[in-house]
């Protein structure tokens, strides 16, 4: 055990030392947070044009008359439906099991969705809506009436905002619809929408805390796909690693203190990014929590596995830089780190969909409420899982640990 | 009486493709001496030191290690020994007693890193990166390392290979310390000088053979009552047939004429006429006994460091 530690302190002492391993572990990621975060600023964040909202039905109808609620939750239906072209539908409705009828526990269950960014919006038909849309617009006509259809979104995040508008817009032809029927239409509101932000401080998320999280991604990647050659094959090449096997050293203890320096060096990392994103850029992504880190773990196992893998295909330093310089590109791209990749040609979304930074990028953004999970929980984890797994048996035949051996 | 063999080695092979790396070595190393695998570059010394450290493994042969009949040299004799390689590193960003704390932390039992940095002599640079040493400070912390388990017995490879004369006296100095104080020591060398002056027992190596053991002075003896007299000497020159006849006569790189006698001072006055008679000076002329050079040339026709 005292092996693995005095292993992993030289090779934060190390990391830490050399210049150029300095640049790229530390200033790089920071420069590049800067240097995104005042260019894009004021770019949206959104990856779909389809928005993921909830519509929870709490109305029991109007005794006898028409169930507006029900035509409200129809319209809605109907936008969820693919255009007749083959479009991508407005809306991913997310609606009770049949047979089920809404309760308040619905609506908890969709607001807390709301809040780690699977919903980008949850719209609330309250109890009585037909009774009291029925009852205002029979008692006066060319007034604002006071029934009201509340819409729940995440304060500052823009897929949330867009959503809301568009939501807006569904209802006033909602509402013209319903006064039309009833014979009262002359341009008044009935129906009114009510906004309530949620989200655990009704924060004003921003392109800063989209990028942050990719930029820490970005700092473990190039960690992993440089540094973990880098060592191993210099280490070889110099024969400095066979100055461990002379010893009772053995790979597992060697690989074991490697990487407790690596995870080390990637903490660093990734406060010296978190510091200045928070205090220098204002971002309010809360990452120390225990999801995100959860796939921040995953991201420095995942990178390492693969910077493992890179050695195990290089027979040299240089050949080793070589194969991770054209690995890090795409994959880093693809992955979504800085921009969202909903645009990316079908061409690259095969490589997009095998990256496993897609998936470590989705779920930990989604994890902290900055955008909607494109990919199931299990999908997002098992991926890097299943690279771990990968990468490590390549490497575990093909690693050479000694010149000649 | 022979003193206790720390190590026996038997028959030891080991093959690349048709290169015979090792070829059938046998040699046993007494206890608490320096024992010295010598021979030219490419010999097999290195091949079969990295086998006995438990860097490579051998095709075939047998070794016995502090008693024990092993197959491959384990953790538990790992604990025991210690090893300078040849052309080995450290990360060149680790301070020097971080390098000796870190390979501390290898073994269960070690020597404090302070220790170990006075018996080396690198006190005033514990705080020197290892990318800012010299060659021979290099070296001495690499020992500081072999030494840091307070081995039994320390394998030291090619230890002054590449070092000035006076880093390469440090070293030796070192050696002869570590002899001393009871270790034994196994060292491979192609510098005759160092066997001669550290070894009490020599193998001569060549080709992945075992050519000659013994003492440096069994070795040379083996040469009987000759005197060798070194000159330089254009190369095309002709030395006098009256020479030829009477002494063995050598020429090595350089013009070097090594001229190897029973009657010095009839071959002096030959050497003497004939260069007065072709006006041929007798640069750098040297009169001495015979050394381990000596006999390795006898052996093979070759000098060592060709």
């Amino acid at each position: 055990m005292r092996g693995i530690v005095y292993l992993a302190r030289a090779y934060l002492a190390t990391a830490l030392r050399e210049r150029i391993t300095l640049f790229w572990f530390l200033v790089f990621p920071l420069f590049v947070l800067a240097l995104f975060s005042a260019i894009f600023a004021n770019v949206g964040q959104t990856t779909s044009l389809t928005f993921d909202i909830a519509v929870v039905n709490l109305d029991r109808g109007s005794a006898g008359r028409v169930d507006f609620a029900a035509s409200v939750a129809s319209t809605f239906r109907e936008l969820s439906q693919p255009g007749a072209s083959g479009s991508e539908p407005l809306f991913k409705l997310h609606e009770p099991a049949a047979g089920g009828g809404d309760t308040e526990a619905t609506l908890a269950s969709e607001i807390d969705a709301l809040k780690v960014g699977k919903r980008d919006a949850v719209v609330e038909i309250p109890a009585g809506f037909s009774d009291a849309l029925l009852k205002a617009a029979e008692a006066s006509t060319g007034s604002a009436l006071p029934a009201e259809i509340r819409v729940h979104t995440s304060g500052g995040r823009t897929s949330s905002d867009m959503a809301l508008g568009i939501i807006e817009q569904v209802l006033v032809r909602v509402d013209r619809h319903i006064l039309t029927q009833l014979g009262l239409f002359d341009g008044a509101r009935v129906v009114v929408v009510g906004r309530q932000e949620v989200g655990s401080e009704n924060r004003a998320l921003g392109y800063v805390d989209f990028l942050l999280p990719g930029v820490v991604l970005m700092g473990f990647l190039t960690a992993g796909l440089f540094s973990v050659p880098g060592t191993i094959l210099f280490g070889r090449e110099r024969r400095i690693l066979r100055g461990y096997w002379v010893t009772p050293l053995d790979v597992p203890r060697f690989l074991a203190g490697f990487s407790l320096g690596h995870l080390a060096l990637c903490a660093l990392q990734f406060v010296c990014v978190w510091v200045l994103g928070r205090f220098a850029f204002g971002a309010h992504v809360n990452l120390f929590q225990p999801l995100p880190m959860l796939y921040l773990v995953l991201s420095v196992a995942t990178f390492l596995a693969l910077g493992f893998l890179v050695a195990a295909l290089a027979r040299t330093p240089n050949a080793g830089m070589a194969i991770a310089n054209i690995v890090n590109m795409p994959i880093m791209f693809l992955g979504g780190l800085f921009f969202p990749t909903g645009s990316v040609p079908p061409a690259l979304r095969v490589i997009m969909m095998a990256d496993p930074v897609t998936y470590l990028a989705d779920g930990l953004r989604a994890s902290v409420g900055v955008n909607t999970a494109s990919f199931p929980a299990a999908v997002s984890l098992g991926i890097p899982c299943a690279w771990i797994v990968g990468c490590a048996i390549v490497a575990s035949l093909r690693l050479k640990w000694d010149v000649g051996r | 009486m022979e003193p206790a063999a720390l190590m026996k080695v038997s028959n030891l092979i080991k093959h690349y493709g048709d290169v015979h790396a090792v070829d059938d070595v046998s040699f046993s190393v007494p206890k608490a001496e320096v024992f010295t695998l010598l021979g030219p570059n490419g010999a097999g010394k290195t091949t079969t030191l990295e086998i006995l450290e438990g860097i490579r493994e051998a095709d075939s042969g047998s070794i016995e290690i502090f008693g024990q009949q092993l197959r491959h040299i384990d953790r538990a004799t790992k604990e025991r020994i210690g090893v300078l390689l040849q052309e080995g590193n450290f990360e060149p960003y680790l301070k020097v007693r971080e390098v000796l704390r870190l390979f501390a932390s290898f073994f269960r039992s070690a020597r404090s890193p302070d220790e170990m940095l006075r018996e080396v002599s690198l006190e005033e640079k514990a705080g020197a990166l290892v990318k800012n040493l010299s060659g021979g400070q290099k070296q001495r912390l690499a020992i500081g390392v072999a030494l840091i388990n307070d081995p039994e017995l320390v394998f030291l490879d090619e230890p002054t290979t590449g070092l000035d004369p006076q880093a390469r006296r440090n070293i030796w100095s070192i050696v002869s310390g570590l002899t001393a104080s009871g270790k034994t020591i196994i060292l491979t060398t192609h510098y005759m000088e160092e066997a001669e002056t550290l070894s009490q027992m020599v193998c001569i190596m060549d080709h992945g053979k075992v050519i000659a053991k013994g003492s440096p002075r069994e070795l040379t003896a083996r040469l009987g009552q000759e005197t060798i007299v070194d000159f330089v000497a254009a190369e095309d020159s002709t030395l006098p047939e009256t020479l030829a006849s009477c002494c063995t006569i050598v020429r090595g790189e350089g013009g070097l004429v090594s001229v190897k006698t029973n009657d010095l001072a009839a071959t002096l006055g030959r050497l003497l006429d004939w260069s007065r008679a072709s006006c041929t000076p007798l640069a750098e002329m040297a009169v001495r006994q015979p050394n381990l050079e000596d006999v390795f040339l006898s052996l093979t026709g070759r000098r060592l460091r060709t």
